[in-house]
């Protein structure tokens, strides 16, 4: 059968972030690479390509995936979201963005990209504790932050209180997980 | 707070940071992110043989590759200069940017295939054929020691490529005198990791090269590019642009800066090298392999009168610029830490071996020293009767000791050792009574005192580039500010913080300021970030440039508004008339006069708004003094860490259930930074205290080169820290501002493996090595009598 010959590349037709796409891939093209250089959306980042890091994660069809672990061509017919698919039109912060940018939960950036789109597909609801958010952010490593503030950050973004939360370490004499101290002299 | 009065001092302004819009919506740009038209994509070949010398390397069938440009080897490279060696008393590596004779490490850059992009690239790059001739592997420090050991470098008369050795019959006499307690202590080869690895993008633009790279030090790796590749300073441009994390290993010049460079140059088209991770495990720095043997002399109070050292680092082949030996030196030069040990000394020897070259990484020897001073004051606890606590408490440095010079001349200005601790003590006996052991679990607590150097002279590390640092202050016709620096920002918020700087100290609203950074054209020579340096030193340069420009916007002002000089202030971006500030004028109106209507400048004065100010740090040590003492940084953070942690007796898991830092970096001029520091610092020092290790089997080969065998801590192992601040203002630096990057990784593997040893104190139990893994707690469990079964504590 003709359909089973080896080809180089395919002719694939998907939405990115809203619009359609339609590029002749070799198919051995992983998407990440379709993304961040064919489409010039570089907020995608390759932090491993081997599947544990987390940074590459995007959507497809609304769930999150490694895009350094899918080949390009088997995103024919999907829908793919970025970063940048997430962001206001008027590149102004989502509500998810200001809460990393107010609790400080990034530092270097590299690592924030696949946070996000973790997050932007989790529901709520299936992770109502401290605990429950770390084993969702688990498939996600960032070496800048040490996550206690991308935690704040998610607390703060679902509505809930930092101290209503807060896990161990939180009711001792010297504060709650965050400075007290009052830095300046 | 926006703006305000210009002062002399500083004030806390813990405002959100101005970098995190572009990086939270994917608008950054790093290396990886650089695309060109024309743009051709490169692949290393690298050494699969940990030794061996080079007889061929055979490029004919990767040149006749589909899509290959080049294939280029040591031999064809010839050309380029070694990296230079320059750090005195240190053996010469020369380093190759490919390697030409002889390859050290698996992973060592044989030859670089460029194609029309990374795939061809990758399939090319199979097909060189290296003729390597093994040679005998010297695997760990041991093998570099022992007698007769195969040599890595043939003119060299051993494997040591530092070895001092202080004598000091005094001291000597005094260990011969007293009891002695000693132990042996490792910390294993482990590193920074940053989540972006590195990269290189280089093209030709109107005859200059133009190289982007992912750097801690973009001017120094201009300098090593100006020297190797023959060309002059002024024609090479590097560009740092958004940097995925460093921690130290970025501030290191390295082989693929050079030959992508190179590449670029020779084919006149623009060329990518982007590492990928298992590259980023063979090809990037190395760190923290160190084995030190530490003894304490102690007199019949149980007081501790001295303190040697006989440490040994395993630096892996060594070819790296600066070389990997600094950290040592500070391991060497710490070993008294906050305590006030009278004598110490401390014998170095530093070894290759053939594996990666190790480097910087976040603390720079301190966690090692760190690890092993603290687990030896708990041996000096047992051996001699006493309480650890007490030990501890009786020999900090007290406030009235202060200013203190160690025996190895660190001058401590100031800080709060004792009350660190005594905070610290205070938390960990409350938090242990709250938490609850699991069921075959036992609870310990933990501590670790240290100081952290603060803002290094760079030229102990480096042997060239000492300590300046350098801003310009432009204001622009519109009077918008641009403040430009050399500094070499990986993630730490330091463009939020140079704006800040110069809005409080010329007084302009924070949003008027515009920062340039990372980009060799326009920024004055800088040496980058590192050393926990950058806000310290940056708020000495931006203070010389603000006052200089300051001097000439109130001279022009003062013109305007006919009042003198002397009594103009800048306040909120307005110049006015002191105790009439009604009488003002704008910054644009001082600029226009600057740029524009010059010919109404008060006479004498010169046209435009710039000033540069070039900081060099006071009473810093380029090197030992006759008696071998060093005072290597401008200040010293203090900090105690205190942790409470849970083993369990049958699997040997610690979970870490609170992690308290005691910090003290004077003025915090963002707490909110200052504390993410210290959170990233803690989690890093976790992973090397528990997880992370680099090993290597017996013929030199790695055994972890990806991130399922390297465990990065992720969110479930890291949890929530309890930071507490003091804030004692150094004497020695501008505004009293002590460094923040490196402490909060420096006291962990301590502090957990004190709280380890206490959770399992029945068992007599006694870590002297990290990482503290489940099967390394059991065999220790195993090798020590079990009194009992039953929950410890």
């Amino acid at each position: 059968m003709n359909d089973l010959e080896p080809v180089d590349a395919l002719d694939i037709e998907l939405r990115v972030n809203g619009s359609a796409v339609r590029r002749r891939v070799p198919v051995r093209r992983l998407l990440s690479d379709l993304l961040r250089d064919d489409l010039s959306l570089t907020g995608t980042h390759v932090g491993c390509e081997h599947g544990v890091c987390g940074a590459c994660t995007v959507l497809l069809d609304g769930q999150p995936i490694r895009s350094c672990l899918q080949l390009a061509v088997t995103a024919d017919g999907c829908e793919v979201t970025t970063v940048e698919g997430i962001t206001p039109a008027d590149g102004s912060l989502s509500p998810l963005q200001a809460a990393f940018r107010d609790a400080h939960g990034l530092q270097c950036g590299f690592c924030t990209p696949g946070f996000l789109m973790t997050l932007v597909a989790a529901d709520p609801a299936e992770h109502p504790t401290d605990g429950s958010i770390d084993a969702l952010l688990s498939g996600n490593l960032c070496r800048c932050t040490g996550y206690q503030n991308i935690r704040t950050a998610v607390r703060r973004a679902w509505g809930r209180d930092d101290e209503g939360n807060a896990s161990a370490g939180s009711d001792t004499p010297l504060g709650s997980g965050t400075s007290s101290g009052s830095g300046a002299s | 707070m926006s703006g305000g009065a210009a002062t002399a001092g500083l004030v806390a302004d813990p405002r959100p940071r101005r970098e995190d819009p572009r990086l939270l919506t994917g608008q950054g740009s790093y290396v990886a992110d650089v695309r060109l038209p024309g743009m051709l994509e490169a692949a290393f070949v690298r050494s699969p043989l940990a030794h061996a010398r080079i007889r061929a390397v055979d490029t004919d069938a990767a040149r006749a590759a589909p899509g290959v440009i080049a294939v280029l080897t040591g031999a064809d490279l010839s050309d380029v200069e070694p990296f230079p060696d320059l750090r005195e008393r240190t053996r010469p590596v020369r380093q190759r940017a490919l390697c030409i004779d002889r390859v050290r490490y698996v992973g060592a850059p044989l030859a670089v295939v460029v194609a029309e992009d990374r795939y061809l690239a990758e399939d090319a790059a199979e097909l060189v054929d290296a003729d390597l001739e093994e040679l005998p592997v010297v695997a760990d420090m041991d093998a570099a020691l022992a007698p007769g050991a195969p040599l890595l470098y043939d003119d060299w008369p051993d494997d040591r490529i530092v070895a001092t050795a202080p004598v000091d019959p005094e001291l000597d006499a005094i260990f011969e005198t007293h009891q002695v307690v000693r132990g042996t202590y490792r910390m294993q080869r482990h590193t920074a990791m940053p989540m972006e690895t590195r990269g290189v993008v280089a093209t030709v633009e109107r005859g200059r090269l133009l190289v982007w790279t992912s750097t801690q030090v973009p001017h120094v790796v201009r300098t090593v590019i100006a020297r190797t590749l023959g060309l002059p300073e002024h024609r090479i441009r590097v560009v740092a642009g958004d940097v995925g994390g460093g921690f130290g290993s970025k501030l290191h010049v390295y082989p693929e800066e050079v030959v992508i460079p190179a590449l670029a140059w020779r084919l006149r088209r623009p060329v990518r090298w982007i590492e990928d991770r298992r590259e980023h495990f063979l090809a990037s720095s190395h760190a923290r392999h160190q084995r030190h043997d530490l003894e304490a002399a102690v007199d019949e109070r149980g007081d501790i009168v001295a303190v040697r050292g006989d440490l040994v680092c395993d630096v892996g082949s060594g070819e790296i610029l600066p070389p990997g030996v600094a950290p040592a030196f500070v391991s060497a030069g710490s070993i008294t830490g906050p305590y006030r040990f009278p004598r110490s000394q401390a014998r170095l020897t530093c070894v290759v071996t053939n594996k990666t070259p190790s480097g910087a990484y976040r603390g720079f020897g301190t966690p090692e020293i760190v690890f092993a001073l603290e687990r030896l004051l708990e041996r000096v606890a047992r051996e001699t009767g006493q309480d650890p606590v007490e030990l501890r408490r009786r020999h900090l440095i007290r406030p009235e000791d202060l200013p203190y010079e160690t025996p190895n001349g660190r001058r401590i200005d100031s800080g709060s050792h004792l009350e660190a601790f005594e905070r610290a003590v205070a938390w960990a006996e409350t938090t242990r009574e709250r938490l609850a052991p699991t069921a075959r679990g036992s609870i310990g607590v933990g501590y670790a005192n240290y100081i952290e150097g603060v803002s290094p002279n760079y030229h102990a590390t480096s042997g060239l580039w000492a300590q300046q640092e350098t801003s310009t202050l432009r204001i622009e016709p519109d009077g918008t500010v641009v403040v430009a620096s050399g500094l070499g920002p990986m993630g730490q918020g330091t463009e939020t913080m140079l704006a800040t700087l110069a809005s409080q100290l010329l007084g302009v609203p924070h949003d008027q300021v515009e920062v340039r950074l990372g980009d060799t054209d326009l920024s004055p020579y800088g040496l980058g970030s590192f050393g926990s340096r950058s806000t310290v030193v940056a708020a000495g340069a931006v203070q010389l440039a603000a006052g200089r420009l300051l001097d000439k916007v109130r001279t022009i002002a003062g013109h305007l508004l006919e009042a003198s000089a002397t009594d103009i202030e800048l306040v909120d971006g307005r110049a006015r008339v002191v105790g009439s500030p009604d009488r003002s004028v704008g910054l644009a109106e001082v600029a226009h006069l600057a740029y524009f209507r010059t010919f109404d400048l008060p006479p004498g004065t010169e046209p435009g708004l710039e000033a540069t100010g070039a900081y060099e740090q006071p009473g810093v040590d380029h090197r030992p003094n006759a008696q071998g003492k060093l005072n290597i940084c401008l200040t010293y953070a203090n900090s105690t860490h205190a942790c409470v942690v849970d083993v369990d007796r049958a699997t040997g898991v610690v979970r870490l259930l609170a992690h308290l830092a005691v910090h003290d970096a004077g003025l915090l001029l963002n707490p909110q930074v200052v504390d993410g520091q210290i959170m990233g610092g803690v989690a890093q020092g976790i992973g090397g205290a528990l997880y992370e290790q680099l090993l290597h089997d017996a013929d030199g080969q790695p055994l972890v080169t990806s991130f399922m065998d390297y465990l990065v801590p992720g969110a479930p192992e890291v949890p929530e820290l309890t930071i507490d601040h003091l804030s004692t203002p150094s004497t020695t630096t501008p505004f009293g501002l002590k460094g923040a990057g490196e402490a909060g990784a420096t006291g962990v593997p301590a502090a957990i493996a004190n709280a380890v040893c206490d959770a399992l104190r029945d068992t007599g139990i006694d870590i002297t090595q990290t990482p503290i893994t489940p099967s390394s707690i059991r065999a220790a469990l195993r090798a020590t009598p079990d009194p009992t079964t039953t929950e410890g504590s």
